[in-house]
């Protein structure tokens, strides 16, 4: 295709999709990109963490659980 | 309720185990096989975690973002009690494909299994896919 070629395909192209209505942000969304880095991490309760030591002690003490475990994962 | 809201939660609840089979599971059974020539049906074993398992999880996780999330009963607990109905699916299915091994496995280690299993889909359920349904603003619809 030729320069003219591609220019005729432009035009029709620009011819044929509106341009966009509303394009800007509707609002500023900094603010809430700050508020999401304010935000402390998800905390994990204590008993939260003794099930995932036991979990992984379980692991470690019954290796024969593996297999069971990753069946129904 | 947002738009595609029930399609959302479906693939929130598909998306933990169908990477998990994918990272985990399916690399483990190809090492036992392939580099350890443990005699492992694979084709029979994938069955049950490749097509139920992650079926489930995201229509379990349909239910509960349809009806509890609301509410806020807490998923850890409700993804508990999908273990109730997995295990003897499971169980159902080493039995119809025949998995000797898998059926051994269960009475092997049932008392301890049962426990385990739970703590596993609760940390699971809580911050896995308590985590992507935040993410994908399903947690108060």
């Amino acid at each position: 295709m030729n320069d003219n070629g591609v220019n005729e395909m432009s035009k029709r192209l620009r011819a044929v999709l509106e341009p966009m209505k509303d394009a800007g942000l509707k609002r500023d969304l900094w603010p809430d990109v700050l508020r999401k880095m304010d935000q402390r991490g998800a905390r994990v309760p204590w008993f939260d963490w003794v099930l995932m030591a036991g979990l992984g002690a379980a692991v470690l003490l019954f290796p024969r659980l593996l297999p069971a475990l990753l069946y129904h994962l | 309720m947002g738009k595609h809201t029930l399609l959302r939660a479906y693939l929130a609840g598909i998306c933990v185990p169908t990477i998990f089979l994918l990272v985990v599971v399916m690399p483990g059974y190809v090492l036992l096989r392939e580099v350890y020539h443990f005699s492992i049906p694979v084709e029979r074993v994938i069955v049950f975690p490749m097509a139920i398992v992650p079926n489930l999880w995201g229509f379990w996780n349909v239910l509960y973002v349809a009806f509890l999330a609301k509410r806020r009963f807490p998923i850890g607990l409700y993804g508990d009690a999908l273990i109730f109905i997995l295990a003897p699916l499971g169980f159902l299915f080493a039995r119809i494909l025949d998995l000797a091994t898998a059926q051994h496995f269960v009475f092997s280690v049932g008392p301890v299994v049962l426990p385990v299993g739970l703590t596993l889909y609760y940390l699971a359920w809580k911050y896995l896919v308590g985590f992507l349904n935040a993410e994908l603003g399903l947690a108060n619809v």
